[in-house]
C-alpha cells in the first residue's frame, strides 16, 4: 500500500471508527452513573 | 401508536434510530457511490459532511421532535408558522419518495435471501448476469416489491415499542456481526490489499469534481438519515429527560462505521476476485454499479467454509435491516397524516397503497430508479436546508438550551452549534448548488436543463418544483386539517 493510502486510512478509520468507540465508551459511562444514582435515589426513599 | 408511547430505555431509542439508518443505505448505497466517485477521493468530504451536516442535523431533529411532539409539516408550522407548514411537508415527500424505491431495494434483499436459502444462489457461476436478469425481468422485482413493503406494513401495526425495538435489539447486532465476519474474509483473500489501496488513495484531480463532494453530502445523509425527518419523528416518543448530543454522535459515527466496513468488504473482494480488473469493473456505471453488493457479496460467501449458510444469514440479516429502515419511513409519513387528525390504521393503510402503487415503476425500469435516487438523494440536501431554517427561526441558541442541553443530556453542547446550523449549514448548501449548476450548464449547456434526463438539473428542478407546487397548494389545507380543533 501506498503511503498517501496509508495515511488516508488510519485518519479516516481513526476519525469514525475511533469517535464511535469513544462515544459508546462514554454512552455505557454516563448509563452507569444514572442507573447507580437511580438505585441510590430508591435505596434513599 | 400515540404520542404519549415512549421508548423504554436508551439502548432501545439508539437500537431504533440506528435501525433507521443502518440497512441498505450502507450495505448497498454506500459501496457503490464510494467506487463509483474515486474511492479514497470520496470518502475525504464524506468524513467532513459527517461533522459539518450530518450531526448537527441529527441533533437539530431531535431537538425540533422534542419540543414539538409533532410530526414534520405539524413542527414546521410551529416553528416557522403555518405558511411555511409546505416545507415540513417537502422534508416528509423526499423521506416518502425514498421509501418507494427503497422497498424496491428491500425486495431485491428479499429476493437474494429466498434464492441463498433454497441454496441456489451459491450455484450462479455469472453473478452479474444472474443480477442482470433479475433486475430486468420485470415481474420479479414487481413481486418482492410487494412482498417488503407489505412485511413493513404489518410490522407497523404492532406498534413502536412491541415491533420495531424489539426486532432490532436482534437484528442490529446480528447484522453487525455478519458485515464483521465477512470484511474479516475479504481482507484476508490474497490480493485484496488493492482494495483497500484503491478505497483509501485519494486522488486530488477527482477530489476537485463537485460531484464527488454533492454525492458525499448526499450519501452521508443517506447513510446516518441525517435530513430525512424520520429521527424527529422518533424523536416526538422520546423521553422528555433523554440525552440528544450523545446519542446523535453514536447514530453518525455508528452508522459510518458500518458503512466503512461495508466498502473494505465489497472493494476488497473485486480487486481480489478479479486482479487486474478490480477498478474498471468497481467504477462501471448503471445496472451493474447499482447491484454491487448483489453481485459480489455471493462471490465472497463462496471463499469462505460454510458459505451457504453466511450467504443466508447474512441476506436474512440485511432484509430486516432494509424492513426495519423501511418501517420508519411508513412511520414518517403515517404520523403526518395522525397529525392530520386520520386514523393510524386509515393513514397506514393509504401510505401503504400509495407505496405499493408508486414505486412499481422503479421496480420495472432501472434507469426510472437511476432517476429516483438521483433527484431524492440530492432533495435530501434542501431538506437539511429547510431543517436548518427552522431552528433559525425558532432561535438556535433558545432551542439548543431548552432541549439539546436539557437536564437529561450527557453532553454540553456549546454556542459553536448555534454557528454551525445558522451559518455552515446554508453555506454549504449555496456553494454547492451554485458550483454543481455552474459547472453542469458550463460542461452541458444544451441538455443540463432536461428533465427527462436521469440525472439531470433539469430533472431535479422539474420534481422539486412540482413537488413545492402541491404542497403550497396544499398548505392551508394541510394546515386546517392540523391544527384545528
Amino acid at each position: 500500500m501506498s503511503t498517501a493510502a496509508l495515511i488516508t486510512m488510519i485518519l479516516i478509520l481513526g476519525v469514525v471508527w475511533g469517535g464511535f468507540v469513544l462515544a459508546l465508551r462514554l454512552a455505557l459511562r454516563k448509563e452507569k452513573s444514572k442507573s447507580h444514582k437511580a438505585l441510590a435515589d430508591k435505596e434513599l426513599k | 401508536m400515540n404520542s404519549t408511547e415512549h421508548f423504554t430505555s436508551r439502548w432501545g431509542l439508539i437500537l431504533s434510530v440506528i435501525g433507521i439508518a443502518v440497512g441498505t443505505g450502507n450495505i448497498w448505497r454506500f459501496p457503490r457511490i464510494a467506487a463509483a466517485n474515486g474511492g479514497g477521493s470520496f470518502l475525504i468530504p464524506w468524513v467532513l459532511f459527517l461533522f459539518l451536516w450530518s450531526i448537527p442535523l441529527i441533533i437539530a431533529e431531535f431537538a425540533i421532535g422534542k419540543q414539538t411532539r409533532l410530526g414534520t409539516v405539524g413542527a414546521f408550522a410551529t416553528l416557522l408558522g403555518k405558511k411555511r407548514a409546505w416545507m415540513g411537508g417537502f422534508v416528509g415527500l423526499v423521506a416518502t419518495a425514498i421509501m418507494f424505491y427503497y422497498a424496491v431495494v428491500a425486495g431485491w434483499c428479499l429476493r437474494y435471501f429466498s434464492t441463498a436459502l433454497t441454496g441456489q444462489l451459491l450455484e450462479v457461476t455469472d453473478h452479474t448476469a444472474h443480477w442482470n436478469d433479475f433486475i430486468s425481468s420485470g415481474w420479479l422485482p414487481v413481486l418482492f416489491h410487494v412482498l417488503a413493503i407489505t412485511m413493513g406494513a404489518a410490522i407497523i401495526r404492532k406498534g413502536v415499542v412491541h415491533g420495531i425495538e424489539k426486532a432490532n435489539r436482534i437484528i442490529i447486532p446480528a447484522l453487525l456481526c455478519l458485515i464483521v465476519v465477512s470484511a474479516v474474509r475479504a481482507i484476508t483473500l490474497p490480493g485484496a490489499l488493492a482494495g483497500l489501496e484503491y478505497l483509501f488513495t485519494p486522488d486530488l484531480e477527482t477530489i476537485m469534481d463537485y460531484r464527488v463532494w454533492l454525492q458525499a453530502l448526499t450519501q452521508n445523509a443517506w447513510d446516518t438519515g441525517a435530513g430525512w425527518g424520520l429521527i424527529l419523528t422518533y424523536a416526538v416518543y422520546m423521553k422528555k429527560r433523554e440525552d440528544i448530543p450523545l446519542n446523535a454522535m453514536l447514530i453518525g459515527l455508528g452508522n459510518n462505521s458500518v458503512s466503512l466496513l461495508a466498502a473494505i468488504t465489497i472493494f476488497c473482494t473485486v480487486f481480489a476476485l478479479v486482479p487486474g480488473q478490480g477498478e474498471e469493473l468497481i467504477r462501471s456505471a448503471g445496472p451493474a454499479n447499482t447491484g454491487l453488493t448483489f453481485i459480489w457479496i455471493p462471490q465472497l460467501f463462496k471463499q469462505m467454509p460454510g458459505g451457504w449458510l453466511f450467504a443466508i444469514f447474512f441476506f436474512l440479516a440485511l432484509t430486516l435491516a432494509a424492513v426495519s429502515s423501511l418501517i420508519s419511513m411508513l412511520e414518517l409519513t403515517t404520523r403526518v397524516l395522525m397529525d392530520m387528525r386520520m386514523s393510524r390504521d386509515r393513514a397506514l393503510s393509504l401510505v401503504f397503497a400509495a407505496a405499493l402503487l408508486l414505486g412499481i415503476p422503479s421496480a420495472i425500469s432501472i434507469e426510472f430508479f437511476i432517476n429516483q435516487d438521483w433527484v431524492w438523494g440530492m432533495g435530501l440536501m434542501v431538506s437539511g436546508a429547510f431543517i436548518a431554517m427552522a431552528v433559525i427561526s425558532f432561535g438556535a441558541d433558545r432551542l439548543r438550551q431548552d432541549q439539546i442541553n436539557s437536564s437529561g443530556s450527557d453532553l454540553v453542547i456549546g454556542r459553536w452549534y448555534n454557528w454551525l446550523i445558522t451559518y455552515a449549514i446554508p453555506a454549504q448548501v449555496i456553494i454547492l448548488v451554485t458550483w454543481w449548476f455552474w459547472q453542469v450548464i458550463k460542461g452541458n449547456p444544451q441538455h443540463w436543463w432536461n428533465p427527462l434526463q436521469a440525472e439531470s438539473v433539469g430533472t431535479c428542478i422539474f420534481q422539486w418544483s412540482v413537488a413545492i407546487a402541491l404542497l403550497l397548494a396544499l398548505n392551508r389545507f394541510v394546515v386546517r386539517r392540523t391544527f384545528d380543533k
